[in-house]
């Protein structure tokens, strides 16, 4: 009765083509690509701030949460709506709604995919950076929930650092301007708070983004190796050597192999790694540079070096790294992507360490990263029917989160905490940083309507008493 | 601690003169003097270099001003990573020695850098000419440790360059203006120093030509770490440090850095750019580049001392700066101030010193200088941007708002303020909206 008074309430607002509320519809949102399902009571298309605003009234009104939704690429269970409630569907709101190359800047709504505005972009000779390996299928809005990373982070930074404003409806349904077109508005940066909150602070329906030029050149370098970690210390001499190139991405041994069976890009299916190195900037040091880092590789052990000659070969080699994940679906029915975050020197000893992880469990572990940034993504395979197995892979994903922590890095490089990490949180927050989390939450959302049931652990007391 | 008013009256903020000093020397240290202050209902401010003690409101009461400068040890350098933990009270200026041994810096160069700690720089989100290519402390903290107005200490992201592990808490604290608390202690990215650098600067008759130079250089693949634009009273002032005679014009300085060749390449480029706007160039090269930016960075501390001088920053969408330069040169005129206007033009901030024209230098001329600086607000507000006044007098604070109208965000803002702050014990009345 109650549900059918909310269903009732929300067609006023968006019509009654826009409300999903049949068993069939419903299972269709009850999941992303975390491994958790949990159905909602109702899915609404948005298409304008207004309906967005009136969504989360209705949801005020009648004390039910809610939980904005992009292209559910989300690996750690960001958009699954855990307390159910209503799912508001945000990938109507797809246009690019001005772009200001004097100022460098664009405005965009939450549901274009990242590629999409980088295709658009593209054709003006400009670029917004964070790329994220899902980039076909994950939206800026969904880039801003998760304050997404990608392979150019080492150099360029992640999505916090590219966004430069946001409009954002909050869970009381006011409608608020955090930041931009012109920087450094006063008052706190809740732009930069926003960024990262896990559709835990409101819905955002508009962003602006900082938009570069097209680099002059780019070289892709592709460098194989027989032994894992000569790899990963040829990304430390690289840097010891004081260059900072755009991309420093690994993929290990699986990984290749799955790679060549579903994309054939060429990459030798018997090497131990390969490492794929991108520069650019203005065309003149290029070559030097590339020459330099060609000289790195080579004394360190590589077997070979390959560089792009021209645009196809580059997104040869972009295609194969790109598809990783995709194509590690192959190795079995499931995998679960761990995301830790290491110092980068550490990456060879947390590599290590993840291979004992595996044997300790009897589990394959393949293992794509970013290497510039000491982003590790373990992938570890499993068959989801196979509940033993999969307890198995809870713990080894936790014991690799928790070596991460234990070599100065954290439980989370770019895919957010969501369901998924609520319990390793303790391993890098103390209960004081989390109570001073809650407070931020107290202050966006005091009725806790926004995608609730998220990132916080229960408190100790609780936890002790259960 | 220090209780002697002779002392005491040197941390003075906006006039209100504290009745006791603190310098914790550790972490610990601070933790318990807020919590001291909490207790006892008095109100704190912390204090750094005291390079941004004249932005904002005046506070409602200054109790304590808590001294950082005992803090300013490294906790940990790792070249190798790149990244740094240093004390909040670490001078940028001594941290940049320290860490230049090995190849490695922090890329960010606001006024004052002698004087400016790493915890000010956070705690104001101050910038320079650099922050065209480097952005700000933004993005460069990796991580931070904070004691909370209630004493209790936290710590806010790590040493990893990417972390999404709960909230992104450093944001909250930069440029919270010690409205949040203390932050004590910061972790931040490096960069590999640049093996060259030299600056381009082209002296141009009237601003369009300037104006039209900077437009090009954005629209080209160059990646100028700093594009500065000086109108002809900031070019006065520079004109000993810069070496040019007087000329009345404007000036965009580019500065470059980066390998030899690219480096050339940029200053070739930027050369003829400048030759086919009209301009004359000078060249300024490696060491000579660093001096000609740091006179830049300080270009108003070479101006004379005035009481009714009026320091301000205007933020504009970066595609207005040079319109805006313009049109606050025509205001300013027409309300009879003069005004000195140097802008980072990459990245849409006016940096601009008003004073009354003619010699009214008496209290008489603060509602009129008042109700001035509400027009130009009202310049930068038109193109969707914001004044803030970085330093002014006290009586003149009295009659304007540092800060400007808050927008639609301040909701939320206060309720963040009400949450960590309840007491109001972290420097009350500062902020924006009085938070």
């Amino acid at each position: 009765m109650a549900q059918s008074v909310l269903v009732e309430d929300l067609r006023q607002v968006v019509g009654e083509a826009n409300v999903l509320n049949t068993p069939v519809h419903l299972q269709l949102y009850q999941y992303d690509a975390y491994l958790e399902e949990r159905r909602p009571d109702v899915v609404v298309f948005a298409h304008s701030t207004e309906e967005v605003v009136g969504i989360i009234k209705v949801c005020n009104a009648h004390g039910v949460p809610f939980v904005p939704r992009g292209g559910g690429t989300n690996l750690s269970g960001g958009t699954i709506p855990f307390k159910g409630g209503v799912v508001i569907e945000m990938i109507r709101m797809n246009r690019l709604l001005e772009v200001d190359q004097r100022s460098l800047r664009a405005r965009v709504q939450p549901g274009m995919f990242n590629l999409e505005l980088g295709n658009a972009l593209a054709l003006l000779g400009y670029q917004f950076l964070p790329d994220p390996a899902s980039q076909k299928a994950a939206t800026l809005g969904g880039n801003v929930a998760e304050n997404s990373g990608g392979p150019h982070c080492f150099k360029y930074g992640v999505t916090t650092n590219h966004v430069v404003g946001l409009t954002v409806v909050l869970p009381d349904g006011e409608i608020a301007e955090f930041g931009g077109m012109a920087p450094d508005a006063p008052g706190y940066d809740l732009t930069g708070v926003f960024v990262g909150s896990e559709g835990t602070f409101g819905v955002c329906t508009e962003v602006v983004v900082r938009i570069v030029r097209m680099p002059e050149g780019v070289k892709t370098m592709l460098a194989i190796y027989d032994s894992i970690e000569r790899g990963s210390e040829t990304v430390s001499a690289i840097v010891a050597a004081g260059m900072v190139p755009a991309t420093l991405e690994m993929m290990d041994q699986l990984v290749i192999q799955a790679v060549e069976q579903s994309i054939h890009c060429g990459l030798p299916v018997d090497c131990a790694t390969v490492l794929i190195i991108e520069i650019d900037g203005l065309k003149d040091d290029l070559e030097a540079q590339s020459e330099a880092i060609v000289r790195l590789c080579m004394e360190h052990g590589a077997r070979e070096v390959r560089v792009a000659k021209n645009e196809g070969e580059r997104a040869l080699l972009w295609a194969g790294r790109r598809g990783a994940f995709g194509a590690v679906a192959r190795l079995s029915p499931s995998y679960l992507v761990c995301d830790g975050t290491v110092p980068r020197t550490a990456l060879p000893t947390v590599l290590k360490k993840v291979a004992e992880v595996g044997e300790k469990y009897d589990l394959k572990i393949p293992n794509v990263f970013h290497a510039g940034d000491g982003n590790l993504h373990p992938l570890i395979l499993f068959d989801w029917r196979n509940a033993e197995q999969k307890a198995r892979v809870m713990k080894a994903g936790m014991e690799i989160l928790a070596l991460c922590v234990e070599l100065g890095g954290t439980i989370s490089g770019e895919h957010g905490v969501g369901l998924e990490k609520m319990d390793s949180l303790r391993l890098v927050l103390s209960e004081a940083d989390i109570r001073s989390q809650l407070r931020v939450k107290r202050a966006f959302d005091p009725k806790d309507l926004a995608n609730p049931g998220k990132i916080f652990p229960a408190p100790l007391e609780v936890v002790g008493a259960s | 601690m220090d209780a002697d008013p002779e002392s005491t009256s040197a941390f003075a903020v906006d006039g209100l003169v504290p009745s006791l000093t603190v310098r914790p020397g550790t972490q610990d240290e601070v933790a318990e003097v807020v919590s001291a202050c909490a207790a006892e209902g008095a109100a704190l401010v912390p204090w750094g270099g005291g390079t941004a003690m004249g932005t904002g409101n005046r506070p409602e009461r200054v109790d304590v001003v808590v001294r950082l400068d005992r803090l300013d040890r490294i906790v940990e350098f790792d070249p190798d990573n790149l990244c740094v933990t240093v004390e909040a009270g670490m001078p940028l200026a001594r941290l940049q020695e320290l860490i230049a041994e090995k190849k490695v810096l922090l890329p960010l160069d606001p006024p004052d850098g002698a004087r400016v700690t790493v915890g000010g720089l956070v705690a104001a989100n101050l910038s320079g000419p650099r922050r065209l290519q480097h952005g700000t402390i933004r993005d460069w903290v990796l991580g931070m440790r904070v004691v909370l107005p209630d004493g209790e200490r936290i710590r806010c992201g790590g040493r990893v360059i990417k972390n999404v592990s709960g909230y992104d808490m450093n944001k909250l604290f930069i440029r919270s203006f010690g409205t949040l608390g203390i932050v004590t202690e910061v972790t931040v990215k490096l960069l590999p120093m640049p093996a060259a650098q030299a600056s381009v600067m082209g002296l141009f008759p009237d601003l369009s030509g300037a104006a039209a130079v900077v437009e090009k250089v954005l629209a080209s693949f160059l990646l100028p770490e700093a594009l500065d634009l000086l109108d002809p009273g900031a070019l006065d002032l520079l004109a000993p440090a810069l070496g040019h005679g007087a000329t009345g014009g404007f000036a965009l300085v580019a500065g470059f850095t980066g390998s030899r060749e690219v480096v050339a390449r940029q200053v070739r480029d930027m050369e003829v750019l400048i030759a086919e706007w009209g301009g004359t160039t000078h060249l300024f090269q490696e060491a000579d580049s660093v001096r000609a930016w740091a006179a830049i960075t300080d270009v108003f501390r070479a101006l004379p001392e005035d009481p009714l001088r009026v320091l301000c920053t205007m933020a504009v969408p970066i595609g207005r700066t040079a319109g805006t330069m313009a049109s606050v040169r025509v205001r300013a005129a027409e309300q009879g101030l003069t005004a000195t206007l140097s802008a980072h033009a990459g990245s849409g901030i006016l940096r601009a010193a008003f004073r009354p024209t003619h010699g009214s230098s008496g209290e008489g001329a603060i509602p009129g200088m008042a109700a001035a600086i509400e027009i130009l607000r009202g310049e930068a507000a038109a193109v969707g941007g914001s004044l803030v006044i970085q330093e002014a007098s006290p009586r003149l604070k009295e009659r304007i708002d540092a800060w400007g109208r808050p927008g639609s965000g301040f909701a939320t803002m206060r309720r963040i303020k009400v949450e960590f702050d309840p007491q109001r014990v972290c420097s009350p009345g500062r902020f924006l909206g009085g938070i």
